[in-house]
């Protein structure tokens, strides 16, 4: 496999593609007002270097054609107003808005708004921003992640939530934390990503299947929490948070700073810190026992930039430790059997700090090098490389003493490396060629006392990729790719007999997308989108062998399953209608995936503990399909309402039954009031919002211990705010979930077996940050 | 055309460079045991319930064993038959017989007895069992007590230990489990006949 990478390599006509091509990037966008963000009609935009000047229309728009890849200074300048210096960078046509204001010159930041991003054509992709991800502060990346219509959140209790997308979860939808695929045991429902969600200022996800780019797992999606670009200018800049929490009675915080060394040309660094600690959650009837959370984290870049090229280095570590709910520890099925019937947790004790066993220890590295040479004006190679440990401890609780003892103890190590090569095809085809390879290796550290849930195993994978975008004109884009990836899996486990064997499996799986994005109108978008994607099993899914602790089950794995492989389509539709007053969005998928694993109930094995639920994993032909829904319609210049639905459907084919934990149809209704400005303060906002989820009546069978619970309808409020000082900027904000404290289980949670969700809660959060050029 | 500079050269032999570190991984020393197997343990393998008369003339014993743990084989479970009108001691054991020398787990559980309490139900035959032994708190653990048989009779004894039972709930430090919560350790049920 990699011969014929290096061979592709060598023989490639490098030196073709490297031929001086054309002119024809594009900057446009809209002269502003910072303050009411009115356009500034017939604002005059300049480009210093090349003495080329255009002026915008009566709303402020400009477009300035021809323009050569490399680094420009904008000059904008309107009446009344002081004009405003603007370095930009410009390596593809760009949509910059720019801003001016009345009173005093200042260089301005700019926010660059990239309407349409050039890759991942054709698929539906949401971003969240900083605002967005302060409005669930000091909660968890799920939980950021859940007011997107079309994906929820698998929680096992209040602190372990994962995120779903179009009803896939776990290591069917893909993390990437600063562009590196994270590899946290994703394979366990209770073990949550290990990254903290506010490392970064915007997470993107992608909701479709995007496994030519990154490779096996991206079936349901993947979110991105993008990398922070390193200021290459500028002086010293910082910010600091803090949230507090009521239920949980706890908060958190995190800080930033970054900089540039003026000594060095296009050198920049930031480091960046935070943590978080809550007691026990609240239901709204009893206190949530043992489920207390602690984290911290921190993170350091630095990073040098020229034109020509650049390099960065990245390192973050994040440790968590939290308990798991103490009442979901249970002994056999008689427990569980109680604890569905008594309808509260068995075990309730006053509200505390204090974290016991079970529990769970985690702490992820990250190391990143990355860099970047532009080889010709329009071609560049992209190579990164990463390595991430990830040590998880989990305790449970034991007889004997043992209790200070992890009974999981895995140390997993993972090597990735990155080649990627963008470049031209004659005038507007571009693309991407790429290699990926993988290494990694579990390891149980001995010393728990108890067999291992999942082997030791060593995991190689190399993938090549190619990713082609062709624009035809102003409003019609396609994309295609393909990739080729071979995995080999090497196990070594004692087995039942305490004989050492050592398994091997070799998976082969190519993936192909394609995609097309259609502007109708410019107030109407349209992007199709089909694509394969694949996911060979995972260790636990082909040698778990006993006793779940978590879920009270026998779990057995099946050695000969094969890979997974999905194919998605997907048609989203976005409009901005009635003079922008009404925008809303659709998105409708069909997924069918093959040999789609699970685990599915086989009978009762008694044990000295009585009788436990054995479950196998098999696989089966699934068929999941859905919508998701958006729409905001501002009647009054403060005024608007909102609403977002998601509804996924999963049908198992070949036993002709619904399919297992897919997520309840789920709809959220905000009334919200905005004002740009009032009282010196910006940006400011209300909303109360109505979460409305329904029971799931689509189920197989007997295959759960208990029904569904039934639908739950929950109340929210928020409001924040943002004050310029100078320089700095102060940012307030305040937000109530479940504010009737309403007591109810989602079928998605696990722990709903045990126990109610978390009751109300009431969250602020406090931003300041010093330094920026704000807008 | 443009010859490739000696830093595009560069930039291409890092990544051949990248690859061929990959490849040296991918023929790595296959992987060697680094550990022994693990020996579980916390495993019970055996409860054994001896019944011995007041004159030690009879002794009756109800085993459960599962030699494998969890899953694997299925458990072996035998009972004697009880002798009608007879009063015995009632002694619970249990082990881990999968490891030489034999664990004994019945020191660690009675020395751990405040967190935890053994349950006797019978449905079906004619048997009293009471609690004979007291924790630190002075409420009664299980490990040892005494069995009244009756009359000629057929039916079962469950017995479960608990760990963690709320031991002042109504009714549990009388033998009662249906308050007690906490998880279950131990859950066997004997067939049992008195004649």
């Amino acid at each position: 496999m990699f011969r014929s990478v290096l061979l592709f390599l060598f023989l490639f006509p490098w030196p073709l593609l490297a031929q001086p091509l054309g002119c024809e990037l594009v900057l446009s966008g809209r002269v502003s007002d910072e303050h009411d963000r009115s356009g500034l009609g017939f604002a005059e935009v300049r480009i210093l270097e090349l003495a080329r000047s255009v002026q915008a229309d009566e709303q402020g728009v400009y477009r300035i054609e021809g323009l050569c890849e490399g680094s420009y200074t904008l000059q904008v300048a309107h009446l009344g107003c002081d004009p405003v210096i603007v370095k930009i960078q410009l390596s593809r046509s760009t949509e910059k808005d720019l801003f001016l204001e009345h009173h005093e010159s200042e260089l301005k930041d700019l926010e660059v708004i990239r309407k349409r991003p050039d890759e991942n054509v054709g698929l539906s992709r949401t971003e969240l921003d900083k605002a967005a991800l302060e409005s669930s502060a000091g909660r968890t990346l799920a939980e950021a992640l859940s007011s997107i219509p079309g994906v929820n959140m698998l929680s096992s209790g209040p602190t372990i939530n994962k995120p779903v997308i179009h009803g896939l979860y776990g290591n069917r939808i893909l993390t990437l934390n600063q562009g590196i695929r994270q590899e946290d045991q994703q394979w366990g429902t209770e073990h949550a990503p290990n990254l903290d969600p506010f490392s970064s200022d915007r997470i993107t996800v992608l909701k479709g299947a995007a496994s030519v780019q990154y490779g096996a797992d991206a079936m349901g999606g993947v979110v991105i929490t993008e990398p922070v670009e390193l200021p290459r200018e500028g002086g010293l800049r910082g910010e600091l948070r803090g949230v507090g929490l009521l239920n949980g009675r706890g908060g958190g915080g995190n800080g930033s700073l970054q900089g540039t060394i003026p000594s060095v040309r296009g050198l920049g660094w930031r480091v960046q810190g935070g943590g978080r600690y809550l007691g026990d959650a609240e239901a709204p009837n009893y206190v949530l026992s043992n489920t207390g959370v602690r984290e911290s984290g921190g993170s350091a870049a630095l990073g040098w930039h020229r034109f020509r090229g650049g390099v960065d280095i990245f390192y973050s570590y994040f440790a968590r430790e939290l308990g798991i709910l103490r009442a979901s520890h249970i002994g056999n099925l008689t427990d569980l059997q109680n604890a569905i019937e008594s309808g509260e947790p068995w075990y309730q004790e006053p509200f505390t700090y204090a974290i016991e066993a079970p529990r769970q220890s985690v702490q992820h590295h990250l190391l990143k090098v990355g860099s970047t040479y532009r080889l010709t004006d329009r071609n560049e190679l992209v190579l990164t490389y990463g390595y991430q440990a990830d040590d998880r401890q989990e305790f449970d609780i034991r007889r004997g003493g043992r209790t200070e003892r992890p009974a999981i103890d895995l140390w997993l190590a993972t090597h990735t490396g990155d080649a990627v090569f963008k470049h031209f095809i004659g005038k507007h085809l571009h693309g991407k060629v790429g290699a990926n390879g993988v290494f990694q290796r579990n390891t149980n550290i001995p010393g728990t006392g108890i067999r291992p849930l999942i082997p030791d195993f060593e995991k190689v994978s190399g993938g090549v990729f190619v990713l082609e975008h062709l624009p035809l004109g102003e409003r019609l884009e396609f994309e295609a790719g393909a990739r080729l990836e071979a995995s080999r899996l090497q196990v070594s486990k004692y087995d039942l007999n305490d004989v050492y064997i050592m398994p091997e499996h070799e998976f082969v799986n190519h993936a192909f997308s394609f995609g097309v994005n259609r502007t109708l109108a410019d107030s109407t978008h349209f992007r199709a989108n089909v694509s394969s994607a694949f996911r060979p099993p995972q260790v636990s899914e082909l040698y778990s062998e006993g006793l779940h602790h978590g879920s009270a089950a026998i779990e057995i794995g099946d050695p000969t399953l094969g890979s997974e492989r999905s194919l998605k389509a997907s048609v989203d539709v976005e409009g901005r209608w009635l003079n922008k007053r009404l925008s809303w969005g659709g998105t409708v998928y069909l997924d069918r995936i093959a040999n789609y694993i699970y685990l599915r109930p086989q009978g009762y094995q008694l044990t000295i503990r009585g009788a436990f639920p054995e479950f196998a994993y098999v696989s089966t032909d699934a068929l999941l399909w859905g919508l998701d829904l958006s729409g905001e319609f501002a009647f009054s210049a403060r005024w608007s309402l909102r609403s977002r639905w998601s509804f996924v459907r999963g049908r198992d084919q070949v036993r002709d039954e619904w399919l297992f934990q897919m997520p309840a149809d789920r709809g959220e209704n905000s009334l919200i009031w905005r004002n740009k400005e009032a009282g010196g303060w910006r940006a400011i906002e209300a909303s109360c919002t109505s979460t409305l989820v329904l029971e799931q009546t689509r189920y197989p069978v007997g295959l759960d211990f208990t029904e569904p619970p039934p639908g739950y309808h929950l109340l929210g409020l928020s409001c924040s705010a943002t004050k310029p000082l100078g320089k700095n900027e102060l940012r307030l904000g305040v937000q109530g979930n479940n504010l009737l404290n309403l007591a109810y289980r989602d079928y998605l949670d696990r722990f709903r077996y045990y126990t109610d969700a978390r009751g109300s809660d009431v969250s602020v959060v406090i931003r300041y940050s010093w330094g920026a050029e704000h807008h | 055309m443009r010859t490739t500079t000696f830093l595009e050269r560069g930039a291409i032999l890092l990544f051949c460079v990248m690859f061929i570190t990959s490849c040296k991984k991918d023929e790595d020393d296959p992987v060697t045991p680094t550990a022994p197997p693990v020996n579980e343990e916390e495993l019970i393998t055996t409860v054994r319930i001896t019944f011995n008369t007041l004159s030690d003339a009879e002794y009756k014993y109800f085993v459960f064993t599962d030699l494998d743990g969890d899953g694997g084989n299925a458990p072996v479970i035998t009972a004697d038959t009880l002798s009608e009108d007879s009063i015995y001691n009632m002694n619970i054991e249990v082990l881990n017989e999968s490891v030489s020398p034999i664990e004994e787990i019945t020191q660690e559980i009675v020395a751990e007895g405040v967190d935890h309490q053994f349950f006797y139900q019978v449905t079906g035959a004619n048997l009293l069992l009471a609690y004979g032994d007291a924790d630190a708190n002075a409420m009664p653990i299980g490990q040892s007590g005494s069995c009244i048989a009756g009359g000629p009779s057929t039916g079962t004894l469950k017995l479960t230990l608990r760990h963690m039972p709320d031991k002042n709930a109504a009714g549990v430090s009388a033998g009662d489990i249906a308050n007690a919560g906490g998880d279950t350790d131990i859950e066997v049920t004997f067939p049992a006949v008195v004649q």
